[in-house]
């Protein structure tokens, strides 16, 4: 019972601060990079002086002064469409790695402490959706619920679930046959008590992990299907600002592809690439055993 | 997996980037040896364009947009055809007009060859109308199909077609002159013509015949139709390519002309391959309104409303770059040679849209779907957007495909529409078709809409062959509907075609249509 408790806030910070230390260069890098861009997200109204959704400028004004990262073809600013866009790409992000993260892992742990039959459908179903080309699927998925950021959550969480239940599935098998989890249940533990109080704890750190993967592949996701044209084309996302970029005809043989385009390319490059290398690291303090 | 997904959709991100990186050079590397061998030798002309698919070009089986009607076009000719000034004898070599206007003798032209060598008679002609009037193609005038209008087509002698109709109509001429010649001994058997996708369906007597069509790839390949009757071929091969982006193909050599947008025209302006040629503007976008699912659109204040918010010049300056005119409320183009200039001119006024629409008790905060396609039509739709919101008027944009878009305009299954099209240039007898309560249906009329003077007027100019007097109903009408508003024409574009004149310069504008590459006549050797 020494375990310390997700809950208690000492616990939590002591833990970061283990995990901190653990983490390489890169990860460190990627974390304070993510930390802003969670910054710049959450503070947008007070970042930006300009709105995001309307016009507030001139079409297209090179980076300056009075707009920060120049205007898109309304005239609107490219500051405030990134600093408010960084909401959508890391609501997609987070929401969709909760759904699928916490979902898949729950469905792998009752996979493999039940066993017999839920484990088998479990696992069948975790082929097919394995086996199952995301894109074109989502795509089609996309058209076909029609194009809103609660719908491109759900899909993308639909098809994203499975890696995470296969990860948690066998590290659970593994622990289920440890000594104190037998016993706990010798004594009359229930499915709940087990749950919450071994196997959420034990790989809770994994599933986390998976989830730190699963964000970085929602959001090129939803970016990918943003570009297509598969988004709600009147946000603001990320993909949708280069979506528009790229479909202003002959872009490239203007300077407008300087900054319309390349901004949010940056800040997606900058958002996946942590979110990929923070994944990296954060997968080595998991499991040592990855991490040579 | 996953890490290829997103491998692949950062790539997909990544290659948009580079693509623009490298076209300079291919440039002037390829147009050089192409120049240098035609002044050798007599080479194989061979025209590429952008393609795309518009299904495949017969009347029943093309998709109803200008893409698709002027591939069926090439392949299949008409009594009349169009040149820069006006209407030309085509398959009907002359015609007379009997009896006050109501009986017409078309003369059709001796030696006309079908392209599986049988000849075209008058029978042929009148096969052709009787056909259309038993199943309905995709694009006819509802002249043609009215049995209690055009009475009769009847077959005078192997080289005469005599057509009788009730009364006189102004259009007559110019809309049965349009109508697709098909071969009887071809299509007399079909009797499901939309099905009908043989390659015998695509047996004109145009210029250009169809070898090769690929839906998925929307690609065609023309070839020249050797015992064409006409002028001579000016091409040989016309084929439609797919291709990314155009103003890069275009530099690249892909294809042979383009639209290019105006940031982009200085680069071809000063490069002596290219030619640039500005269109007329006839081809817009509208905003219509639902009256039938919303009747507070009936109001005309309403509607006003909506006008007096809508600033159209900066949706030319934003979404046009400035290569385009703001529509007129009168409807037809400022470049229509019939344009009426003398029209409250509705300059934007947030105040007056804001008066109007209290005035006419709604009751409710105004707030409306606005359907639109894809692409640019979102930016349309989003400036719309900004726009009446200062007005007080909300609108949520909703985004689906163009065919979708279409599909749901012919059911009426919208609020506000944005559509755009070309065919602004034409007989002005497209404002009877658009706004006289005699037209229901939601493709071509206005539903929901009703006023007696515009159907008096509408029906009066149908009938009046005098042409200054017909004029002068078509200038009343266009007062009539800049008061009702009965939709708004947003913008119409001029934009410049680009073309690579060392492989192809024949592109001309015929007097009604803003796209050279639509006419048969940009093909041929004149």
């Amino acid at each position: 019972m020494e375990k310390p408790s997700l809950l208690g806030c000492n616990a939590v910070i002591r833990y970061i601060k283990g995990v901190w230390g653990q983490l390489g260069l890169f990860g460190k890098i990627s974390l304070i990079i993510l930390l802003n861009l969670v910054l710049m997200a959450v503070f947008a109204p007070y970042l930006t002086r300009h709105p995001h959704h309307v016009s507030s400028g001139p079409p297209l004004v090179p980076p300056g002064a009075g707009h920060l990262l120049g205007t898109d073809d309304l005239g609107v600013d490219l500051w405030s469409m990134i600093c408010f866009g960084a909401r959508v790409s890391l609501m997609v992000g987070l929401f969709t790695a909760l759904l699928a993260g916490l979902g898949g892992g729950i469905a792998g742990i009752i996979a493999a402490y039940r066993g017999g039959w839920p484990d088998r459908v479990l696992m069948r179903i975790v082929d097919i959706m394995v086996v199952l080309p995301d894109l074109p699927v989502m795509i089609v998925l996309a058209v076909f619920f029609g194009s809103s950021l609660h719908n491109i959550i759900i899909v993308l969480a639909l098809f994203s679930w499975s890696m995470p239940a296969r990860l948690i599935r066998s590290q659970a098998l593994a622990l289920k046959e440890q000594a104190y989890i037998k016993i706990a249940a010798h004594y009359g533990a229930g499915m709940g008590h087990l749950f919450f109080r071994h196997f959420l704890p034990e790989l809770f750190p994994l599933m986390m992990v998976s989830m730190i993967r699963l964000a970085g592949m929602a959001i090129v996701t939803e970016a990918s299907l943003s570009f297509l044209g598969l988004g709600d084309p009147t946000s603001r996302s990320w993909g949708l600002i280069i979506n528009h970029a790229v479909s202003f005809r002959g872009i490239y043989f203007t300077p407008f592809w300087k900054w319309w385009l390349v901004y949010p390319w940056i800040f997606l490059t900058l958002l996946v690439s942590s979110l990929a290398l923070l994944g990296r690291d954060l997968e080595g303090i998991a499991d040592p055993r990855i991490m040579k | 997996m996953k890490k290829m997904l997103s491998l692949m959709s950062t790539a997909i991100l990544l290659l948009s980037l580079v693509a623009g990186c490298f076209p300079k050079g291919g440039v002037e590397q390829k147009a050089a040896p192409d120049a240098g061998e035609k002044k050798v030798k007599e080479e194989t002309v061979i025209v590429r364009l952008e393609g795309g698919d518009w299904g495949y070009p017969t009347p029943f089986a093309h998709y109803s947009r200008g893409p698709g009607s002027a591939k069926t076009a090439y392949i299949f000719d008409s009594l009349l055809e169009r040149d820069e000034k006006g209407n030309i004898p085509w398959l009907a070599e002359r015609w007379d007009i009997l009896d006050d206007g109501t009986r017409y003798v078309f003369h059709i032209r001796p030696g006309v060859k079908w392209q599986d060598g049988q000849p075209l008679t008058a029978r042929d002609v009148a096969f052709s109308f009787n056909y259309y009037r038993q199943y309905r193609p995709v694009s006819i005038s509802d002249m043609v199909m009215d049995q209690n209008y055009l009475l009769q087509i009847k077959v005078l002698s192997d080289m005469q077609v005599e057509f009788t109709t009730v009364e006189a109509n102004a259009t007559f001429l110019e809309t049965v002159g349009r109508v697709r010649i098909i071969p009887e001994h071809i299509w007399s058997g079909i009797e499901k013509p939309e099905e009908f996708l043989e390659p015998a369906a695509v047996i004109g007597s145009g210029p250009l015949r169809l070898v090769d069509y690929n839906k998925e790839h929307g690609t065609y390949r023309f070839e020249a139709f050797m015992d064409f009757w006409g002028p001579r071929g000016a091409l040989d091969v016309l084929e439609f390519v797919p291709v990314s982006d155009a103003v890069l193909a275009l530099e690249k050599g892909e294809i042979d002309l383009a639209g290019i947008p105006a940031d982009v025209l200085s680069r071809f302006k000063n490069n002596p391959a290219f030619t640039a040629i500005e269109n007329p503007a006839f081809w817009g976008y509208r905003l219509r309104f639902n009256m039938e699912k919303l009747p507070e659109f009936k109001t005309k204040a309403v509607r006003q409303a909506f006008a007096y918010a809508i600033d159209r010049q900066e949706l030319v300056d934003k979404i046009a770059r400035g290569e385009a005119i703001p529509g007129s409320m009168g409807i037809l183009s400022p470049h229509h040679h019939w344009y009426n200039s003398d029209l409250p001119s509705y300059q934007r006024n947030l105040e007056k849209a804001k008066e109007l629409i209290v005035g006419a008790g709604i009751s409710h905060k105004p707030s409306y779907d606005l359907l639109v396609a894809g692409g640019e039509e979102v930016r349309i739709g989003e400036v719309l957007k900004e726009q009446l919101a200062m007005a007080g008027i909300d609108i949520k944009v909703t985004s689906v495909d163009m065919k979708t878009r279409d599909a749901r305009i012919t059911e009426g299954n919208y609020e506000l529409v944005l559509v755009g099209h070309g065919g602004w240039g034409q007989d002005p007898d497209y404002l009877r078709a658009r706004f006289s309560s005699a037209e229901t249906t939601w493709t071509s009329g206005t539903p929901g809409y009703s006023n007696p003077e515009v159907d008096r007027l509408a029906a009066e100019q149908l009938k009046e062959t005098n042409e200054a007097r017909r004029k002068e109903l078509i200038f009343t009408l266009q007062q009539l509907l800049a008061e009702d508003v009965p939709e708004i024409p947003l913008y119409l574009t001029t934009g410049h075609n680009v073309f690579r004149q060392d492989v192809y310069d024949g592109w001309v504008h015929v007097f009604d249509h803003h796209a050279p590459t639509h006419n048969k006549l940009s093909y041929l050797q004149r």
